[in-house]
């Protein structure tokens, strides 16, 4: 195996290797914002991972994905970086990369693209990485947690394991746009009518609320260009989403949850008070599924969740 | 054969004070673009029904509406692939315009922000100083090619969130419009253009890939990038948040591997912008409170010298 790997990698490479791999394995890759402000998405992930008997293997060398951001200073250094990110996995004999956020997904998915369709791409990309002996072939595939909860463990079982239903909780998905957009890096399901996360809250016991915002943007990256700029995008979605019933948000992005759960107070002045709880996808499963509600973090958001949770006689 | 129920939005502003739906049934095989039923209702039913066309084959740019929710060019989009479970199909005007007549809307906001451009080559001498045709080589123009294709139909600046919260902002098409000037090799304005792009708020892009779904491929999002990237090539307005954010997202992601979320709120903000920091602060104080604020300092990812290598090796930015 490449020299590349750390002491701790070296000993997951050697259990890749001697476990028969009673349960399904998976590179993952968590992204800043769940290793900073949102570590509750983390902790949860990693407890509804140990329900689904499904082992996340944290590639804990990754670096940033490049969050869209870095694309503006410069070409080529984000596809390089991820580049450099397959390869850890790669060495680590996982094909797959799974993470739980939207603006990680479209942007790894993106620079895999390239990489793989690009001899040049991948050639420049290579000749980088052999300054310390790493090498992508090619072989990584990049997946949204959403994906996997309904390509892999299926909706008809993830229904089947559910032993605390949402007693028919009013929530509204909001996607987040690098999960479903561009159509030709995503591609997984429709861009313009997406249904996954609709399906997932059903397959919980809950209802699952439509509006237009669900597929718009939550304005997080350019929270800080212009000011009340995020928050206007919020509250005018959280405004769509209240108004047709909705209890409860949930997204599968934290970039989303943070500008979510954090501008509706701001945003209230111009469309009015909406207060609506925004969980993170794998919190919600994961209480569904059993994992108690005090290990969820919940009492970490602005808009704390467990009101109406409380309505809802989910919790006491 | 089916029965299309145009589900259509029905406005006068001469007349009417609020608008009003009226659905339309016509029997025609669901493979029909929405233009066609349209010109069908209008021809057969209700000869006031008004909307913009002229060329029927996407090429124009006159026929952009709100189809079952998302807006598209009405002869480019079946009647089959818009259609509800009821066998409806919503039409309604662009959103991002105000509404004129039925499915008609006032497009000046979007031709003010083209016009503000100046739209047209501005050389740095004089035609007669040369004695044939200026000359562009093939790779040169290729970079303009997909931008050229841009018919103008607006459908990406009705889609975009940013210009529905604040329209102020240019808007995806004239972003990538100013991109097809700024690489022009025959124009010599390229610094003003990209100060100009930047006043109309070229940094406020949301990044939300919502302007992908342009019918003619012109994909004003990537084009967005490309001018945001010559700004800070050619260091035009660099003091501005836009170019400060991207730039100390790159500096944090090479010293430690990863975002760190305070550094880059300070980095964009201004450390010594005592102002602009108070305003985040109410955020920041009830993220505080509910142990959410970001980490201080990042320890780095193992082997970050491998990150440092990747950035020198492109010799990418940073601040």
């Amino acid at each position: 195996m490449s020299s590349t790997l750390l002491p701790e990698e070296r000993a997951l490479d050697a259990h890749v290797r001697t476990n028969s791999s009673k349960s399904k394995r998976y590179g993952f890759f968590p992204g800043c914002v769940a290793k900073e402000s949102c570590k509750e998405l983390f902790n949860s992930t990693m407890l509804l991972a140990d329900k689904l008997g499904i082992e996340l293997i944290e590639l804990t060398a990754a670096s940033c994905c490049g969050a869209s951001v870095l694309n503006d200073t410069n070409r080529d250094v984000a596809r390089v970086l991820n580049a450099r990110t397959y390869a850890q996995a790669e060495a680590l004999g996982l094909d797959d990369v799974i993470t739980i956020c939207s603006t990680c997904t479209g942007h790894m998915r993106a620079a895999n693209k390239e990489l793989r369709e690009s001899e040049e791409h991948m050639a420049q990309a290579n000749a980088i990485l052999g300054k310390f002996g790493a090498n992508y072939k090619g072989s990584v595939t990049v997946r949204h947690l959403l994906w996997l909860l309904i390509d892999d463990i299926g909706l008809d079982k993830l229904q089947a394991m559910v032993v605390r239903p949402l007693n028919g909780l009013k929530v509204a998905p909001f996607y987040g746009c690098h999960i479903i957009r561009p159509e030709s890096v995503n591609g997984w399901e429709s861009a313009r009518h997406p249904h996954s996360l609709e399906d997932v809250i059903v397959a919980l016991g809950g209802e699952a609320v439509d509006y237009a915002g669900k597929t718009r943007c939550c304005g997080f990256h350019v929270q800080l260009e212009k000011e009340g700029i995020a928050a206007s995008m919020v509250g005018q979605n959280m405004r769509m989403a209240k108004d047709n019933g909705a209890e409860a948000v949930i997204t599968p992005c934290p970039l989303c949850h943070l500008a979510l759960d954090g501008y509706q107070a701001d945003a209230a002045a111009r469309w009015g008070r909406t207060d609506l709880p925004v969980f993170h996808l794998p919190q919600l499963v994961a209480y569904a599924l059993g994992v108690p509600a005090e290990k969820l973090g919940l009492k970490k958001h602005l808009i704390d969740p467990r009101e109406v949770m409380v309505s809802r006689d989910l919790i006491n | 054969m089916a029965k299309i129920k145009l589900d259509i939005f029905r406005f006068d502003e001469a007349t009417d004070a609020i608008p009003h739906r009226d659905e339309v049934t016509v029997d025609l095989p669901e493979t029909t673009t929405v233009l066609d039923a349209l010109e069908y209702a209008k021809a057969e039913i209700d000869g006031s029904i008004s909307f913009r066309r002229s060329c029927r084959s996407a090429i124009c740019g006159s026929c952009s509406m709100s189809i079952g929710g998302v807006t598209s060019l009405a002869c480019k989009t079946s009647c089959g692939s818009a259609m509800e479970e009821d066998g409806s199909v919503k039409i309604d005007p662009m959103p991002n315009f105000q509404p004129m007549k039925d499915l008609v809307v006032h497009m000046d906001p979007f031709w003010d922000k083209y016009a503000r451009l100046k739209p047209y080559l501005q050389p740095n001498d004089a035609d007669s100083a040369h004695a044939t045709e200026r000359r562009v080589s093939p790779d040169d123009m290729t970079k303009l090619v997909d931008v050229a294709n841009c018919i103008m139909c607006a459908t990406c600046y009705s889609l975009c969130p940013v210009v529905s919260v604040d329209p102020a902002f240019a808007g995806p098409a004239a972003i990538a419009y100013a991109y097809r000037f700024i690489e022009d090799v025959r124009d010599g304005q390229r610094k003003e253009r990209i100060a100009q792009i930047s006043e109309d708020y070229l940094w406020l892009c949301a990044h939300c890939y919502a302007c992908s779904y342009c019918p003619k491929h012109v994909d004003p999002n990537d084009r967005i990038i490309d001018v945001k990237r010559a700004a800070i090539t050619d260091r035009v307005m660099m003091n501005e948040r836009g170019p400060r954010h991207a730039l100390v997202v790159a500096k944090t992601i090479k010293q430690t591997g990863m975002l760190a979320e305070t550094e880059v709120i300070q980095g964009t903000v201004g450390r010594f912008n005592i102002r602009g920091l108070l305003k985040v602060a109410p955020l920041g104080a009830r993220m505080a409170l509910k142990g959410k604020l970001p980490p201080p300092f990042l320890k780095p990812v193992p082997k970050v010298d491998e990150i440092r290598t990747i950035f020198d090796a492109l010799e990418a930015p940073v601040r």
